[in-house]
């Protein structure tokens, strides 16, 4: 079996955190993970930072707040294009809304709002559509205590039942503001099995669905938009002189048997 | 009285684990937290279906040996530790082990415990 490589995709930094990005991913590293994104609050001045090291990669996000959905849309537009994961910062029904309704979403942190899971039928019908994922912020679990943990779990475990049946990406955070928040992956993806998350599910959830994301946030050289791609270079590179032959050649067998 | 043949006993599992903490914690002190977080997540009921208990404790390093069918759920638990005495704490567990042997061999010796040296 091929290791699964985990990552942590919401992991805050100085100054809305307590450490910097380098201490962070000393720890992160040492349990494994193989990056981690620092998404900071997008009202707290600081520049989205990145960076790799030895296998280790520290990926450029942002966790964009608003309380207004049609600016939300605004601020979406704006971080886009300069991070690799692009967070909503959730927990209100309006903006939950707006940013399942985005296919510039990565990911809806805590949907969760104080009355309810926050996500319902119609919600992750848009988010299964746009690939939004729908975010478990296990800080809530560990760090929480007595009733509001209750009911944190209670909603998770809503949440899971609400994204299995329409398919939706789930993804497991720490939403760590100090190194000692983070997580090793084995113990998050226990942490999941609290809430009535498979093995299979959770392991997906840390490793999978945030290489996806970024996989998808990182286009290959030869990209134009969604959809349309440029070949040429990938013709052009390593094994590709069977293919370029089978295409000249076509035609040219094409004519002959006419 | 004479103990249960092999057969009957209760099978266990073995949790090596280390303690990433600001100061260093005595034993005393990481039981009775233990004990307050795995009863406030699991409660009694849950905490007597795991049978966790904590074997060896030294360096920021030991053993918690739990039921053999509840490694995730012991692991869970244990992870919800945050402070001890006002001080951050994180328990990484580095591997389940079916023998004490075995976890101590595999997991704990000759392992140099995370410090913090290099991040503070």
């Amino acid at each position: 079996m091929v290791k699964p490589k985990f990552y942590d995709m919401n992991v805050h930094s100085i100054p809305d955190g307590k450490n910097t990005p380098q201490q962070t991913s000393i720890l992160a590293k040492h349990f494994g993970y193989a990056g981690i994104a620092i998404t900071n609050h997008s009202n707290i001045e600081s520049k989205p930072t990145g960076f790799k090291s030895n296998g280790f990669e520290v990926f450029k996000g942002i966790e964009v707040v608003s309380n207004n959905p049609s600016k939300l849309h605004g601020l979406i537009g704006k971080y886009r294009r300069n991070v690799d994961v692009l967070v909503i910062h959730g927990g209100n029904e309006n903006i939950n809304r707006a940013a399942v309704e985005n296919r510039n979403v990565d990911i809806l942190a805590h949907p969760c709002t104080p009355k309810d899971s926050g996500l319902n039928h119609i919600l992750a019908k848009s988010a299964s559509e746009n690939n939004v994922a729908i975010e478990f912020n296990l800080d809530s679990v560990f760090k929480g205590r007595g009733g509001r943990r209750v009911h944190t779990l209670s909603y998770f475990r809503k949440n899971v039942e609400i994204a299995r049946k329409f398919d939706v990406p789930m993804i497991l955070t720490s939403n760590a503001a100090s190194y000692f928040d983070l997580r090793a992956p084995w113990e998050m993806i226990a942490l999941a099995g609290l809430f009535g998350m498979e093995k299979d599910e959770a392991i997906s959830a840390i490793s999978t669905v945030p290489a996806g994301i970024i996989a998808r946030n990182r286009p290959g050289p030869g990209f134009i938009r969604e959809g349309v791609e440029e070949i040429i270079e990938e013709v052009n590179s390593k094994d590709s002189s069977i293919d370029i032959d089978n295409i000249d050649s076509e035609p040219e067998e094409a004519g002959v048997s006419n | 009285m004479k103990i249960l043949p092999p057969t009957l006993r209760d099978k266990k599992r073995y949790l090596a684990f280390e303690l990433i903490c600001e100061h260093e914690v005595t034993r005393e002190e990481l039981l009775r937290e233990m004990f307050s977080c795995v009863g406030s997540l699991i409660g009694d009921v849950g905490s007597s279906e795991c049978g966790i208990r904590l074997l060896t404790f030294e360096d920021s390093k030991g053993i918690i040996r739990c039921a053999h069918k509840k490694t995730g759920l012991t692991r869970a638990a244990v992870t919800t530790i945050t402070h001890i005495s006002g001080k951050r704490v994180l328990m990484h567990i580095l591997g389940i082990s079916g023998t004490i042997a075995g976890a101590t061999e595999k997991y704990l010796e000759g392992i140099e415990v995370f410090t913090n040296e290099g991040i503070e």
